[in-house]
């Protein structure tokens, strides 16, 4: 069905159409006379949203999987094995147990607060996959705020962990939120700085015309390369480390913390409304790694994008399946990343997590920002490989 | 200060701690039940946002009355009980009961069982460290370097398994000797272990003791300086790593340590302040992983020096120990573990009493903790390196 | 030092409740009931000067002893009427142990806290108090510390009967 709706979308010598509106355009050519129009938007919204959660769903599920082969191998072990071949039925096998699992509220919590938490969090990242495009002709909302959408979405998780401590009653839990507050409001300034840099260099917030942006010379236009702009890797370092402490990645894992912890915020959950913090920090990751691929690393564009582009002709569907593979990989790549440095490092103290996001992180990401601009202005012009 | 506290809820003869009432102090419970505590402890955690004002240690959760089964058994049978509360080192624990009971009964032991004794004890105080080591990266945040030296320990323990049967509670080391001979092959299996472990235990210096973050998280915290650490009876790593330079190997020798010491086979490692204050919780544990590398030495000295011969003297199987009382120390990888027995001539002791080091060293905590940042705590605590089962006996 | 220098350290410096000492000694052949004793040497010292003999013991320049290594008890048998304390301490300086042992009626066992001297002996007075029933005077936590809060009763004692239920839980 999905094939169906990428050859139902124009090519991109028109503007693209939002998925859900190639949904909606293509079920009132199949609908029956009797069925009004507003159910047709709707169950287009209702297909589109569908889409988004599966997607997420399954990058969450797959996350969980390569996350305990991963660390599996890190630690000379396997990993799932029995599962499946190596191990790939784990998470479905997880999932069926977590939906079994008694569904308990502890006594003495605020059932409300406490219902809510998981579900603001997972509804958080959600919104924000709303803007992500699965494929360059293929997205549901063409944003012109894309990356800023983005980070707002993102930072409402924030509400839902400080829901979830609180209200659990339990003072590890409050611990667990109080930390996490306190990092992801500080790790924000350096994130939005650092992703200024390409956006200086890129004019826009739309995660398309960014990726555009870097299209040609097999992937060396790429944003993060130094000859585009030197301040671009210090701020793609900047930026990586502060999606870690975003997503409370380890060393910055201290609102989880699980060996002092307990789990932190989520102490006290359990079954279906644990799996949801759970999926929400791998879809996260993933939604964080796939920002940092689209701003620094050319999103779309790759050799392999440039050869089915070649091949097929732009706008073509092998030309969709090509930049949509393209960016898996490098979404998952940053994931794989963040993986292995949860399983090399240590846990930083939160007053040390404090101190460098406030006092290093940010004057950096500032100089970073300032260089980046003065570059542009001046040096960017008479550059010959940044002319056109 | 303000006068005690008393809530109207307390347990009868429980104190509140001697604090000012402030409405924004915490008290929070780590424990019975904590991935932190390193065994059924619970500590009970006043703290003012993240800082800790004050500890008060709960203990008793692992309370097994050893003591006063060591009462009513006999004293070939009490054996297995020695075994059970260092579980980690359970060979120490075997060798420092029947060294007590062998100075009350004056027997000499076989040269060979020496040698076979000092070979796991010491291979137990690597399996020891090992754990101590990898678990406190475990607490820090470090998950990988404790999985990699559970490949040492898992070839330490079949080793040992090899040799008596067990894996982690052995009763090996008995009254007169040891249980039985080495099996064959197993003297050139633990020579292989030794050249392995000799290239891995960089390894784990490389992945975590260097590691900048370990060393942020464990410099500066959790300083005991020399005089606390007299004051408080501390010994063991713990002692050295403030800079004290003593070991009951080497300075009270029992056993053959006084031939290798005379060798000149192993040294003794201090903590230097090399990465922060002297006595900080880097400092013990580099003292432990310095400690893996001398026993390696010490148990090549004995691979060398080891001859044919008996393995345990002639002890009958009802055992009547002469009256009197006797204590002896040795040296446990987490201090000075002491057995001080009472005999009055019978089957069964009229005192078996254990000093564990972990239960003195804990003592400690509630000094080090006010002042702490909770993540300290939990590094602190992790530095003790405290077994519960010592700890309770 | 050996025991006998100690002793003859303490003798000489007028160490505060020195009472005596035991060595070991050969059983006696014309005593078919003396079986000897084997073992360590050890001092008796007055209960209530044992703070201030243990000052003088880590204090004085010969005998160092800066360790507390152990406080303990022993209850010797069912018929004496006197419970033991034992003090093991160690000197780093000298390389040598002393024992020292206090005799207490079961009755009125009571005696000063040694807490002032060694910061080690908190904890261990605590258990011995809580196991055999005895008293230090001083001690600024005397609560249980291996028994729960509420138990009744010195376990280690010989003459301890333990008990049927607690809390509900029945003990047999």
């Amino acid at each position: 069905m999905t094939l169906a709706l990428l050859t139902a979308v124009p090519l991109s010598s028109v503007p693209a159409q939002t998925g859900t509106n190639a949904i909606r355009g293509f079920l009132e050519g199949v609908k029956p006379e009797a069925v009004p129009a507003w159910a047709v938007a709707l169950t287009a919204i209702g297909i589109g949203v569908g889409i988004t959660v599966a997607v997420i769903s399954v990058i969450a599920m797959f996350g969980t999987w390569l996350e305990r082969k991963v660390s599996g191998h890190i630690q000379c072990r396997y990993g799932p094995m029995r599962a499946g071949w190596h191990g790939w039925l784990q998470p479905i096998a997880d999932g069926v147990k977590l939906l079994l699992k008694e569904d308990l509220v502890p006594k003495g919590a605020d059932r409300v607060l406490y219902v809510i938490a998981p579900a603001l969090v997972l509804a958080s990242i959600l919104a924000a996959m709303a803007v992500y495009p699965l494929a360059p002709g293929f997205f549901f909302a063409d944003i012109d705020l894309g990356i800023f959408f983005i980070l707002a979405m993102t930072s409402t998780t924030t509400i839902g962990v400080v829901m979830a401590g609180w209200s659990s009653n339990s003072k590890w839990s409050l611990y667990g939120s109080m930390r996490e507050a306190a990092q992801v409001v500080a790790y924000e300034i350096p994130l939005g700085l650092s992703l200024l840099v390409p956006i200086l260099v890129a004019g826009t917030f739309n995660l398309l015309e960014v990726s555009q942006a870097q299209a040609g010379f097999f992937g060396l236009n790429w944003y993060v390369w130094p000859w585009v702009n030197p301040f671009m890797l210090p701020a793609f370092v900047l930026f990586f480390i502060a999606i870690l402490a975003e997503t409370k990645r380890a060393p910055f894992d201290l609102p989880e913390a699980e060996s002092e912890l307990v789990a932190g915020f989520m102490t006290e959950y359990s079954g279906i409304r644990w799996s949801f913090f759970f999926m929400e920090e791998y879809a996260a990751m993933y939604l964080y790694s796939v920002v940092g691929a689209f701003f620094f690393f050319g999103g779309f564009e790759s050799p392999l994008t440039w050869a089915a582009i070649e091949a097929f002709g732009d706008g073509s569907v092998m030309h969709q399946v090509a930049a949509g593979l393209t960016l898996i990989v490098k979404g998952f790549a940053g994931v794989f990343l963040m993986m292995w440095l949860r399983w090399t490092l240590p846990r930083v103290r939160i007053d040390q997590v404090m101190t460098l996001g406030y006092k290093y992180l940010t004057p950096l990401a500032l100089v970073c920002v300032l260089g980046a601009g003065l570059w542009e202005l001046f040096l960017a012009p008479v550059l010959p490989w940044r002319q056109g | 200060m303000a006068e005690p506290q008393t809530l109207p809820q307390s347990a009868p003869g429980e104190r509140e701690f001697m604090l000012d009432v402030r409405t924004q102090d915490m008290e929070v419970n780590m424990g019975p039940q904590h991935p932190a505590t390193h065994g059924v402890m619970r500590i009970l955690v006043r703290a003012d946002g993240e800082v800790c004002t004050g500890a008060q240690p709960h203990l008793g959760y692992l309370h097994r009355c050893a003591e006063k089964i060591g009462e009513n058994v006999e004293w070939l049978q009490y054996l297995p009980y020695t075994d059970r509360y260092d579980y980690l080192a359970a060979m120490n624990n075997n060798l420092g009961y029947s060294m007590a009971v062998e100075k009350l009964m004056g027997i000499e032991i076989p040269r060979r069982a020496l040698m076979i004794r000092t070979i796991c004890a010491e291979l137990n105080r690597i399996g020891s460290h090992l754990i101590a080591f990898g678990t406190y990266g475990l607490d820090i945040g470090a998950f990988t370097p404790f999985l990699y030296m559970f490949r040492e320990r898992e070839w330490m323990m079949a080793l040992f398994e090899k040799i008596c049967g067990a894996r982690l509670t052995y009763s090996y080391i008995r009254i007169g000797g040891v249980f039985n001979d080495a099996p064959p092959g197993w003297l050139s299996e633990v020579e292989r272990f030794c050249d392995t472990f000799e290239q891995k235990w960089q390894e784990y210096v490389d992945l975590l003791m260097v590691n900048h973050i370990f060393v942020q998280r464990t410099a500066n915290i959790g300083v005991i300086s020399k005089e606390m650490a007299l004051d408080f009876g501390l010994t063991g790593p713990m002692l050295r790593a403030s800079g004290v330079d003593w070991d009951l190997r080497r300075d009270m020798p029992y056993e053959l340590y006084a031939e290798i010491w005379k060798d000149g086979v192993f040294s003794i490692p201090l903590g230097r302040g090399e990465r922060g204050t002297l006595g900080d919780c880097w400092d013990r544990s580099y003292v432990r992983v310095m400690e893996m590398v001398e026993s390696i030495k010490i148990v090549r000295w004995c691979l060398g020096a080891i001859t044919p011969g008996p393995v345990i003297a002639d002890i009958p199987k009802t055992l009547r120990v002469p009256a009197g009382e006797a204590y002896v120390g040795i040296e446990n990888p987490r201090g000075e573990l002491g057995h001080y027995v009472v005999s009055d001539g019978g089957k069964v002791a009229i005192r078996c009493r254990v000093r564990g080091p972990s239960f003195t060293n804990l003592a400690v905590l509630e000094e080090l903790m006010p002042g702490a940042l909770l993540a300290d705590a939990v590094a602190i605590i992790g530095s003790t390196d405290i077994v519960v089962g010592e700890t309770d006996r | 030092m050996d025991f006998r220098g100690i002793l003859d350290r303490l003798r000489a410096t007028g160490a505060p409740g020195l009472l005596g000492h035991d060595l070991p000694r050969a059983a006696d052949p014309k005593d078919k009931k003396d079986k000897g004793r084997g073992g360590d040497p050890f001092v008796w010292v007055e209960p209530a000067r044992l703070p201030a003999f243990l000052e003088r013991c880590r204090d004085d320049e010969r005998l160092r002893f800066e360790l507390l290594i152990d406080l303990t008890a022993v209850d010797p048998s069912k018929d004496d009427p006197n419970l033991w304390v034992v003090v093991s301490l160690l000197s780093l300086a000298h390389r040598h142990r002393l024992t020292v042992k206090c005799a207490l009626p079961k009755d009125a066992a009571s005696l000063p806290s040694s807490v002032p001297v060694y910061r080690a002996a908190q904890w261990h007075e605590r258990e011995c108090g809580e196991m055999y029933g005895i008293t230090f005077a001083g001690h600024p936590d005397p609560r249980h510390i291996l028994l729960p809060e509420d138990w009744v009763g010195a376990p280690l004692r010989k003459d301890y009967v333990f008990p049927d239920e607690y809390h509900g839980i029945s003990c047999k």
